[in-house]
């Protein structure tokens, strides 16, 4: 669904810039067959034809976005995201340009790259705006910044709710966000159509939130037999499954949801925890950093990686990392006791025993605020 | 045709033949357990007065200690019980405590009445610790409750009286009591008493905690924790409470498993507390009366993502043979037990994974724990006393592990090849392991809830050698409690282990220090280094038997 929504994005945009201006005389019929090839579907040769014209006419931005378009169009996003870029140094606020390169970023799973390009061409074009809304949307999502996700969606609801892409887009957003009374009657929009993966997906997810696990387990694993290839649907699976103690179970889904959705966020984040905790850490290492690749500074997989820092011996690594996560987050408990463990094998003393009371001070007021009950 | 078929079975099955011989090690020939609770007579169940409400402390019951408390060389037994709730009482018969003696033809005597322990003036029973903290010769008992502990002392004549009233130990009003331990932190030759508490609780302030109008037992975060006590024993059967002086006091914990070793080795006992929730305990003995905790310090307050988990039991041997005492909790399922390798005495290294403790651990909820070199291989294994928290899920009934120890570095489960007793699927928790009737093999005592225990004798036929010290201390406290014993075998193998009784959740095991020789038959010393200082070698003693070794005056 979204990636079909990407394709679309990107067949419109590439003729608006196919159509732009061209230069005259021999080097515009360069252009113009290159632009040719393009449009007839003949990407390499319209490679080769930018790439041609660009040698005699490098500070061509039509030309250098016309070529990332066409990499982009055979898969070849790395050298589209290149050419992008040089073509945004002669224009730097050109959003055509930027949703190009954020729909690039896009299809690599970069979502936060993609998403601060996406950001930056609807503040420039207005008439962006609508195109890169569910973009964005799915980008927010996938970085877990559903409140943002919410506020985007929010406006469209009365035009848009019952289009199965929206609501099932909405409805992620809703649930991330803990609006579970708003998420669980977007979810009925979607059961009122009839059972389908994406429900069963999104009702899972309640209930795994509500620990109400033995429904989540029943949801998710229909889910998964309506459509086994919804995305999201087996790292969900797994999340419950570890919940339940079922550690391989949880490798496998984790492992399923990467074989198709190679930069799932929550699957190489499980896995590389779990990697780590069975003392692999390379994969560990692994894992984390794709993970760290999918959410830029994601403090949750910084500190995983700051842990297998301090396995490896890497004590200097960890230390640096963990001061600058409790730095970002001073409330952050666990990375001020794990800072503490890493002062005192650095022979820090004195830091260690800072650290350390920081940490249960910290560890005794979340205590003290304990209200509630939770299961086990 | 035909013929042609039966070549293609002949060099199919040949090939499976040769793969079988080439590829893969025979099993080894592996003891397994049986019950012998069934042949005893004796009422004992493990009665938390389960009655559909849910009571925070209704999860912990059965403690189990084994001691000879009449010295008749034969190992007894000893349960704690639960109270009628809320009146936290024992009022009932079925609540009360049971003390089994052996008779020493597999089949055990109730002398619970006679002996004076049923307990009917306490409260809700937990844990239990056996030691002789008057040196008379005959161990006494220890018991943590919710409402008063108890001090037992054994009168020597099969009776017992409890004299807790004028000894001091005391705590503070309606705090929980779960463990305790019997060690000797001072080395004046006088076993001092560590209690393990979890919180303030009464059934007044009991929390209700449902999902769908279906009742759990509570998360222990709604629950403060407490500090764990640390009792010096004065002598004359008067103890002094020495928490606030000693460091103890300024650490709340939600206390369960305790672990008393000599983690530094430098000549005087450490304590490590496992803690339900919150962050574990390593107080270091400063030898001078005072403890430092270094929980952090040491890597084993926390797992490896500094977290803190439902830890449960614990124990501390030296799983690996290289003479510093390692360390292993348990803890629920989906959490990961905690296997951690001393290094040089300076710290813990975390070893889950690498020993695949983690991946075996996941899907048990662990109670009592321990290392026990269960076939005498000279290898400690690991077990675990398991059952669910609570009974809402189908794998609510577990059934107990053990982790057979391969050449010290990583952990195998063989559990369901230790007999269909071993596997009894019950909500387990407390354990205590004891040599019942001499044979050099180490059985199990386990308790379930709501169940009579199982009372598993180990056959003892893998052909393997072993050797029981029973050590008895004059400058040191009479039970060696504390001794380290380094054991070399004629091929040269050290094999190391020390004086305890503490060991897992709520349970006290046998002292008589036990060490398995593999299919070596001749030892070449046995040295002795006691909690006085002193360092005794005994030179080539014979295997297969119980070696009493008394500390030498000086």
């Amino acid at each position: 669904m979204t990636k079909l929504a990407s394709i679309c994005l990107i067949a419109g945009l590439l003729g608006s810039v196919a159509q732009s201006q061209q230069p005259e005389g021999d080097s515009g019929a360069l252009l113009q067959q290159a632009i040719s090839l393009h449009q007839s579907g003949d990407f390499e040769g319209a490679i080769r034809g930018y790439r041609a014209f660009l040698n005699g006419h490098p500070e061509s931005v039509q030309a250098r976005s016309n070529l990332g378009a066409a990499l982009a169009h055979v898969g070849r996003y790395q050298e589209a995201i290149a050419e992008y870029n040089l073509a945004l140094e002669r224009s730097p606020d050109n959003p055509a340009l930027l949703l190009n390169l954020g729909l690039a970023y896009y299809k690599m799973g970069h979502h936060a790259e993609a998403a601060v390009r996406f950001e930056r061409a609807a503040a420039l074009s207005p008439q962006f705006k609508e195109q890169v809304t569910l973009l964005l949307a799915v980008c927010y999502n996938s970085l877990g910044r559903y409140k943002e996700a919410v506020a985007l969606l929010e406006p469209l609801e009365t035009a848009k709710a019952g289009d199965p892409g929206f609501d099932y887009l909405y409805g992620t957003a809703l649930i991330g966000d803990n609006q579970e009374a708003r998420g669980a009657a977007v979810i009925d929009r979607i059961v009122s159509r009839g059972d389908s993966a994406e429900a069963r997906l999104l009702r899972g997810t309640l209930e795994l939130s509500a620990h109400d696990r033995d429904k989540a387990l029943a949801d998710l694993q229909k889910a998964i037999e309506l459509n086994p290839r919804l995305p999201g649907a087996h790292a969900r699976l797994g999340e419950l499954l570890l919940t339940l103690g079922e550690t391989e179970r949880a490798r496998g889904a984790f492992s399923d949801e990467l074989a198709l959705e190679p930069d799932e966020f929550t699957s190489n984040l499980n896995l590389g925890v779990l990697a780590k905790e069975e003392q692999d850490y390379a994969s560990a290492r692994h894992y984390l950093e794709r993970a760290l690749k999918v959410r830029p500074n994601d403090p949750g997989v910084r500190y995983q990686l700051a842990n297998v820092d301090l396995a490896t011996g890497n004590l200097e690594q960890a230390r640096q990392a963990l001061e600058t996560l409790v730095g970002e987050s001073p409330d952050f408990a666990e990375g001020h006791a794990t800072l503490a463990t890493v002062y005192y094998r650095l022979r820090r003393a004195a830091d260690g025993d800072r650290e350390r009371a920081l940490s249960q001070k910290l560890m005794d007021r979340r205590d003290a605020a304990q209200t509630g009950a939770k299961t086990r | 045709m035909k013929r042609w078929w039966g070549m293609a079975v002949a060099t199919a099955v040949g090939g499976v033949l040769f793969v079988a011989a080439s590829g893969a090690q025979p099993e080894p020939r592996r003891p397994h357990f049986t019950d012998i609770a069934p042949k005893s007579d004796f009422s004992y169940r493990t009665d938390n007065n389960f009655t559909g409400r849910k009571y925070f402390p209704q999860t912990m019951c059965g403690g189990v200690a084994a001691f000879d408390f009449d010295n008749d060389g034969r190992m007894d037994l000893f349960f704690t019980n639960g109270a009628k709730l809320p009146e936290l009482a024992k009022t009932d018969p079925r609540f009360y405590h049971c003390l089994l003696r052996n008779r020493g033809d597999g089949t055990f005597e109730d002398v619970t009445a006679h002996a004076g322990l049923l307990g009917k003036d306490l409260g809700f029973s937990f844990g239990v610790a056996a030691g002789d903290y008057d040196n008379d010769g005959y161990q006494d008992l220890f018991i943590c409750n919710a409402g008063r502990n108890s001090l037992y002392h054994n009168n020597g004549n099969g009776t017992f009286t409890d004299v807790t009233e004028g000894s001091g130990l005391t705590k503070p009003k309606d705090v929980l009591s779960v463990a305790a331990a019997w060690f000797d932190y001072d080395n004046d030759g006088k076993l001092d008493l560590i209690v393990s508490n979890y919180t303030v609780w009464t059934p007044q302030i009991d929390k209700v905690c449902a999902i769908n109008g279906q009742e759990y037992y509570c998360h222990p975060k709604i629950y403060p924790g407490v500090a764990h006590r640390l009792y010096q024993n004065l002598g004359n059967g008067r103890f002094a409470d020495v928490t606030d002086s000693s460091g103890f006091g300024t650490e709340m914990g939600k206390g369960m498993g305790i672990a008393i070793a000599d983690y530094n080795g430098d000549g005087y006992m450490d304590v490590f507390v496992a803690n339900d929730t919150v962050r574990n305990f390593l107080f270091l003995n400063q030898k001078n009366g005072t403890f430092k905790e270094a929980g952090y310090e040491w890597g084993v307050a926390y797992d490896e993502s500094g977290n803190a988990h439902s830890s449960m039991g614990a124990d501390a041997r030296d799983y690996d043979n290289d003479g510093l005492p390692d360390l292993f909790y348990n803890n629920l399922k989906g959490q990961i037990w905690g296997l951690f390798h001393n290094v040089d005495g300076k710290y813990m290294n975390y070893v889950s994974g690498l020993s695949h403790v983690s991946r075996l651990s996941s899907h048990s909820s662990g109670w009592s724990n321990g290392f026990i070199d269960y076939n005498n291989d000279g290898w400690k294994d690991l077990y675990s006393s398991n059952g669910d928290i609570d009974d809402m899920g189908q794998i609510s009934r577990q059934p107990d592990t053990m982790f057979e120890n391969v050449d010290g570095k990583e952990f195998r489960d063989v559990s369901t090849q230790l007999g269909a007793d071993f596997s009894h699927a019950g909500f387990q928790r407390g354990s205590a392991f004891v040599d019942l009737n001499n044979d050099g093999f180490m059985d199990l005592v386990v308790t379930s809830l709501f169940e009579k225990p199982r009372i598993l004798i180990n056959s003892a036929d893998d052909g393997n050698h072993w050797l029981l010290v029973n050590t008895i201390g004059r400058r040191s406290n009479r039970d060696g409690v504390g001794a380290v014993l380094k054991l070399t075998t004629a091929a040269g193998r050290t094999l190391y282990n020390h004086v305890t009784t503490s060991d897992g959740f709520m349970s006290s095991s046998d002292k008589r220090v036990h060490f398995g020789l593999g299919a070596e038959k001749a030892i070449q010393t046995l040295e002795i280094r006691w909690p006085s200082g002193t360092v005794q070698t005994v030179k080539k003693p014979k295997a297969d038997q119980i070696l009493t070794v008394t500390e030498p005056e000086r």
